[in-house]
């Protein structure tokens, strides 16, 4: 069969742009619904504190207000993104008998008009009695600390507040520092940044008389918000049907179950009515889950000719009062640190800490951007010791196709060692770094460096659900229906879906018609927040597909006379090769297939996971056990201003060089690298969620400070390319949506150093750091 | 106290009883069910809600309705002819400027207002336009790439 | 976010509205644009019962007046202001000020008197607070301040980027009362208190500004300094206007506008000092430069610390003053 590609590889324009350009596209708050009411969520203003006694009675008395929940009102589920013996759910649905961050819901009502929802809120009286708090991890690990969460797992360790932690290793460490002819011990902070997802979160929920939950929710991913909703509701899953809602971006922000989600459910089932709750902006400032920040600190030890020997982790992730995902962070982080290069001795461990600060969640790259910045700040540290250039270094310890890791899985085709040169070349990397040159002649005390960042990612990964299965029904005229679980949240999840299809069944993108994310008409998908919609996803919809073509080519073998190899298909026919007269239309086959099949019409589905031979995903205490079939590259570079008067740094130039396996579509994987750059010297430059004692100084955009138009880098993406799309067979893809803020992060924060000799070892890098290290300033 | 003003939008008249504290925004999207514009923020920092009243780019958001009496004001669903995308909106699709969607229509508003009154923009003048639209998935790229697209079809339209 | 409840009067003249603003007293506010007082009203900080709009008033352009003063509506929009062709001819520096503001919706909607008459900012202020910073602070009328926990005043900045450049362009401020209109040099429109920023009492309205023709040659700067470049308040802003000597070469007299970093705009008045009568020169701005720094002793704010700022505004002033330099004409 050949394997001309008319469709997978190609610019095709979005599926759902011009819905989008044109306001069209619904998202959750665009949802109207006969009867709906507003629901608002009263929230802590304590970081701690015992609930005394919560009085509804006057809210509840109020004209216009349907009905006022508190925490028994629910059934008392637990939930957390993770619910395992070692990590049992630690997150109550409503605060019950205290809170543990400023932010924490407590009560909620629904009221026919916001202003009375908002007016209720200020009549709930709630008497709390203050419990000792802590705000700093270290402080918070010690022994004697305040405990926060009682929720620990069965961690023995003279230690406090651990919500979780990960052990890992191999080899032997202290002879592998033995052997080293260098070794150097580095501590790294990130801090406390966020997703700045420009749709404000929200749900719509509709609890009909025959007892089905109907929800819309921004999210990104329908079918673990279902577990988590019928599990905390006490509602079969079957109850509760998640509906396809646009999404205006998630970026990680948007996974776990939130209080405004479960309490629009509850209110709605109280009230037989539909309650929307919308969070403001502020709100997602203030209350809602920011990305991890981690503490990073790395010993490494080197041979003189920079080949890595050895290494120790220990990494502390700032998890917030509940664990969040906080337990698989720190397990993620070993994830990231060994992909990349060959440790043949190494040490992991990883604590996930409880602070009374609202909790924590993923943020795009989930603990790779943190700890690529330190890894690839420390190496180019190492690297000016030992008098070799960032080049030559990494491409000594890269990874290679064909080598296991430690987990057991197969890197399988990897271009690293390309992705490192390419970069090199494409920038002329040893041309300039080191020179520390000014911008242009002119332009006095601006400088520009050169600083290189090396990444590796999972695509795709066993967790809840665990798989994805798609559909794929031929309509009496010959066009397609796919019915999937994927949700797009922007990443172009439905358009590359459907080139799949297009591409497998040889039909143009018009006569694809797309049904996703509705837990009830669409089966079940892996969500978009593990990286595996191209991969996982894409691979259920070829099968699908497949089934569909097999069934197409049987029935024109039959019909033609012809035998299978001599089949093609072409425009929406099947055709005897060479002899095109000879040829069906896909809707002749469906109308034979109707005839001859017993009144089958022309269907397929198809599924996939990744790792088949596991079980199940890998012990995040240990880090034992396979997780992926497909690990991404990238080398990325990036060129950097700085003024050494006022220490203002910006992002100039960028430059990813990934091994992507293969793209599916360039323009959206540039979307993505674009998206990826722009949110790394966002971190790098701008952006900071400030604390202080639990509460946040700046909850809005303009003091958030995220990258503006002004802030734009020139972004230049360049392909590897280590696999390729074969009609009718298992294809890998490797991700490129969270991976890739990872290494312009940390090619930053080298680039900033080799512009102006400072090294920061904490995020971000401010202009007062800048100058602070330049000596400038105190 | 109600008041009642009339509002033109999108090139049709209509009469609506509001509160003096109702912003355009919410009276577009919640009496008209014109739910393209969208509320980012609130509070006037992101540019989600811009819409256009008599050729000015505003944030509805920050606009009382009772403000906007006897104006024309047009939204994201005001742009194109029918189901003919306007060269702006047809360079976003090209271009691939568009992820989420969220922050596209009021970005394609302010993109058509800038085009309206410079045919021709320079990098500089496309920031000054477009700097109070936030956007957080493209990075800003692909939306510069669309500005220039579409600026070169429409002059060439008119030529 | 909603608004809160209130009434909407609309006057047909500057002068019903004062008299308006008069009788409501405390009830009623003023409000042009309004993307200053509707963000604070959506956080609870101000619950006006009445709002008193000027939106519907028209504007005169600028004009020259018979003496050779160039008159400016205070009602005109930000945007209006930037490409007005006479401002940029007589005005240049109000110009950019004007175009650094915000964002281009924002300057279409907000005009040059609610610029100048923008309330004070601050991180635990300019937020909600039903359960966060709760307990009210000296802006809310509390007694206590979160940003210096053991100050004893507010330490809010004046964040008007029009304001300081229009201070160094020595413009005076047209106020209409109920009764009466009176003038002021617009420096004095500033208290320096963060609880009250304007001295203006009930009833009173900014209606223009008037800017003095340039009688000398003439060189200006504006620098509004920000991390990002655009849609955000300044961490401090230079606005600098050198009035020379028919030579070119001696600097007759200098004004020197610092904003954003303290209860109102800075005048630098012994950096100014430090600049009249003097040759120009790389040292003497490198000089005047660390005066203006040492002056306009910047409060910390909005996340830069007082050190920071200073360093900064060091730096900024000398680029500034060397800018204007280069711009004489």
């Amino acid at each position: 069969m050949e394997n001309k590609l008319d469709y997978v590889g190609q610019r095709v324009p979005r599926k759902d742009g011009p819905a989008k350009v044109t306001g069209r596209a619904k998202y959750t708050v665009d949802v109207q619904l006969p009867g709906m009411l507003v629901g608002r969520i009263l929230r802590s203003p304590h970081p701690h504190a015992k609930i005394l006694n919560i009085d509804v009675s006057r809210a509840k008395r109020l004209k216009g207000v349907k009905a006022v929940i508190t925490s028994d009102d629910t059934i008392g589920v637990k939930h957390a993104f993770v619910d395992t013996p070692r990590y049992p759910a630690d997150e109550p649905t409503i605060a019950k008998d205290r809170v543990l961050f400023v932010g924490e819901a407590v009560a909620a009502v629904a009221a026919t008009h916001a202003d009375v929802a908002e007016k209720a809120l200020g009549l709930i009286q709630v008497d709390y009695e203050p419990l000792p708090t802590v705000f700093d991890v270290e402080e918070a690990m010690q022994p004697g600390a305040p405990e926060v969460n009682p929720g620990d797992p069965k961690v023995k360790e003279p230690l406090a507040n651990i919500a979780g932690k990960t052990e890992s290793g191999w080899g032997d460490i202290e002879a592998g520092f033995a052997q080293a002819d260098y070794v150097r011990k580095d501590r790294f902070e990130s801090h406390l940044r966020t997703h700045g997802y420009l749709e404000p979160q929200a749900t719509v929920a509709s609890y009909e008389p025959d007892g089905k939950l109907n929800v819309w929710t921004s999210s990104q991913g329908p079918f673990f918000k279902r577990a988590k909703l019928a599990q905390t509701l006490g509602l079969p899953f079957s109850r509760v049907r998640v509906h396809k809602a646009y999404v205006g971006g998630g970026f990680g922000g948007k996974v776990d179950l939130f209080y405004h989600e479960f309490c629009a459910a509850l209110l709605s089932m109280k009230t037989g009515r539909p309650v929307k709750i919308e969070a403001s902006r502020e709100e997602i400032f203030t209350a809602y889950r920011h990305g991890e920040p981690l503490i990073i600190e790395i010993k490494t030890g080197v041979k003189n000719d920079g080949t890595l020997v050895a290494q120790q982790f220990r990494i502390i992730n700032k998890s917030g009062a509940y664990r969040g995902t906080g337990v698989v962070v720190i397990f993620l982080a070993w994830g990231f640190i060994i992909g990349a290069y060959r440790v043949p001795n190494f040490k992991y461990e990883g604590y996930a800490v409880y602070t009374n600060n609202p909790p924590r969640t993923a943020q795009r790259g989930h603990g790779c951007p943190q700890v690529r910045f330190a890894v690839e700040s420390q190496l180019d540290m190492i690297a000016e010791k030992l008098g070799i250039d960032p080049i030559e270094i990494r491409l000594k310890n890269a990874r290679q196709t064909g080598e296991i890791l430690p987990n057991g899985d197969d890197v399988n085709n990897c271009g690293l060692t390309e992705c490192i040169e390419k970069a090199a070349e494409h920038t002329q990397f040893n041309k300039k770094y080191g020179r520390s040159r000014p911008a242009s002649a002119s332009s006095g005390p601006v400088r520009r460096g050169i600083g290189i960042g090396v990444s590796s990612y999972i695509t795709g990964s066993l967790i809840y659900p665990n798989s994805s299965s798609t559909m794929v029904k031929m309509n009496d005229d010959g066009t397609v229906t796919l019915l999937t679980g994927a949700l797009d949240i922007g990443q172009g999840a439905e358009t590359i879906l459907c080139q799949i299809v297009a591409e497998e069944l040889k039909l143009h993108m018009e006569d694809i018609e797309i049904i996703a994310a509705d837990t009830e008409t669409t089966p079940v998908d892996i969500g978009s927040w593990i990286s595996g919609n191209a991969f996982v996803t894409g691979n259920a919809v070829r099968v699908a597909s497949t089934e569909v073509r097999e069934k197409l080519l049987s029935i024109a073998a039959e019909e033609l006379e012809a035998s299978l190899e001599d089949l093609v298909l072409k425009d929406k026919h099947v055709q005897v090769a060479g002899s095109p007269s000879r040829n069906l239309s896909y809707q002749r086959l469906v109308a034979l297939s109707i005839q001859k099949r017993d009144g089958d019409p022309i269907m397929g589905e198809g599924h996939w996971r990744t790792v088949r031979g596991e079980p199940y995903h890998p012990s995040l205490a240990t880090t034992k056990g396979r997780w992926s079939d497909s690990y991404a590259f990238g080398a990325q570079v990036a060129e950097v201003e700085v003024d050494i008067e006022t220490g203002l740094a910006r992002l100039v130039r960028a430059v990813t060089v990934h091994d992507c396996g293969f793209p599916i579509n360039p323009t959206l994987v540039e979307g993505q690298m674009d998206g990826q750059v722009s949110m790394a010297l966002g971190h790098a430059f701008m952006e900071e969620v400030l604390m202080k004692e639990g509460r946040t100084l700046n909850p809005s955009w303009l003091d958030y400070r995220m990258p503006t138009i002004h802030n734009t880098a020139k972004s230049e993406v360049i392909d590897v390319i280590t696999e390729q799309y074969e009609i009718g067979r298992p294809y890998r893809t490797k991700e490129v949506g969270e991976g890739y803020v990872s290494g312009i992060l940390a090619a930053i924060a080298n680039a900033v150093y080799d512009a102006v000799g400072v090294r920061l070892h904490t995020t971000p890098f401010t202009p007062e750091r800048i100058l602070k290290g330049l000596g400038k300033i105190k | 106290m109600k008041k009642i003003i009339e509002l033109s939008v999108n090139g049709e008249s209509a009469e609506f009883l509001v509160e003096p504290q109702e912003t355009l925004l919410e009276v577009l999207r919640d009496h008209m069910g014109l739910t393209g514009t969208k509320e980012g923020c609130g509070t006037g920092e992101c540019g989600s809600c811009t819409v256009l009243v008599g050729d000015r780019p505003i944030l509805s958001c920050l606009t009382p309705a009772v403000e906007c009496h006897k104006q024309d004001i047009i939204t994201i669903e005001g742009i194109g002819e029918g189901n003919d995308l306007s060269p702006v909106q047809q360079a976003f699709v090209d271009c691939g400027a568009i992820q989420c969607g969220f922050c596209t229509p009021g970005m394609v508003l302010s993109t058509e207002v800038l085009l309206k009154e410079n045919p021709n923009p320079q990098e500089k003048d496309i920031y000054k336009a477009l700097e109070g639209n936030l956007c957080r998935c493209t990075g800003y790229n692909k939306i510069i790439e669309a500005v220039h697209k579409a600026s070169k079809q429409m002059v060439a339209e008119q030529e | 976010m909603r608004l809160p409840k209130f009434e909407h009067v609309q006057p047909s003249s500057r002068e019903e509205a004062s008299r308006l603003l008069a009788e409501y007293g405390s009830r009623a506010q003023l409000v042009a644009g309004g993307t200053d007082l509707y963000p604070r009203m959506k956080y609870g900080l101000t619950r006006p019962d009445v709002l008193i709009s000027l939106k519907g008033l028209s504007t005169t352009p600028p004009t020259v007046d018979p003496n050779g003063d160039l008159r400016i509506d205070a009602l005109m929009p930000l945007a209006d202001l930037a490409r007005s062709q006479m401002v940029l001819e007589k005005a240049p520096l109000l110009s950019e000020a004007a175009l650094s503001v915000a964002s281009n919706q924002i300057r279409h909607m907000g005009t040059l008197g609610g610029n100048l008459c923008q309330e004070n900012r601050c991180f635990y202020y300019n937020q909600t607070h039903t359960f966060q910073f709760i307990e009210p602070c000296f802006k809310r009328n509390g007694d206590q301040c979160y940003l210096i926990p053991k100050g004893k005043k507010c330490w809010a900045v004046f964040p008007s980027d029009t304001a300081p450049a229009l201070i160094s362009l020595g413009v005076s401020a047209t106020i209409l009362g109920p009764k009466e209109s009176r003038q002021l040099p617009l420096e004095n429109l500033y208290t320096g208190d963060p609880l009250k920023p304007l001295a203006i009492s009930d009833g009173e309205v900014l209606t223009d500004v008037l800017l003095p023709s340039a009688d000398s040659l003439r060189g200006t700067a504006f620098v509004k300094f920000t991390l990002r470049g655009g849609m955000e308040y300044a961490a401090f802003s230079i606005a600098v206007v050198l009035d020379m000597e028919n030579d070119g070469i001696l600097c007759r007299a200098a004004r020197i506008t610092v904003g954003s970093v303290g209860a109102r705009p800075i005048r630098a008045g012994k950096g100014e000092n430090a600049m009249a009568g003097q040759r120009l020169s790389k040292t003497l701005f490198q000089e005047v430069a660390k005066r203006v720094a040492t002056e306009a002793n910047p409060f910390p704010h909005h996340g830069y610390s007082a050190a920071y700022l200073r360093a900064c505004l060091e730096v900024e002033a000398r680029r500034s003053l060397t800018q204007a330099a280069e711009q004489i004409t």
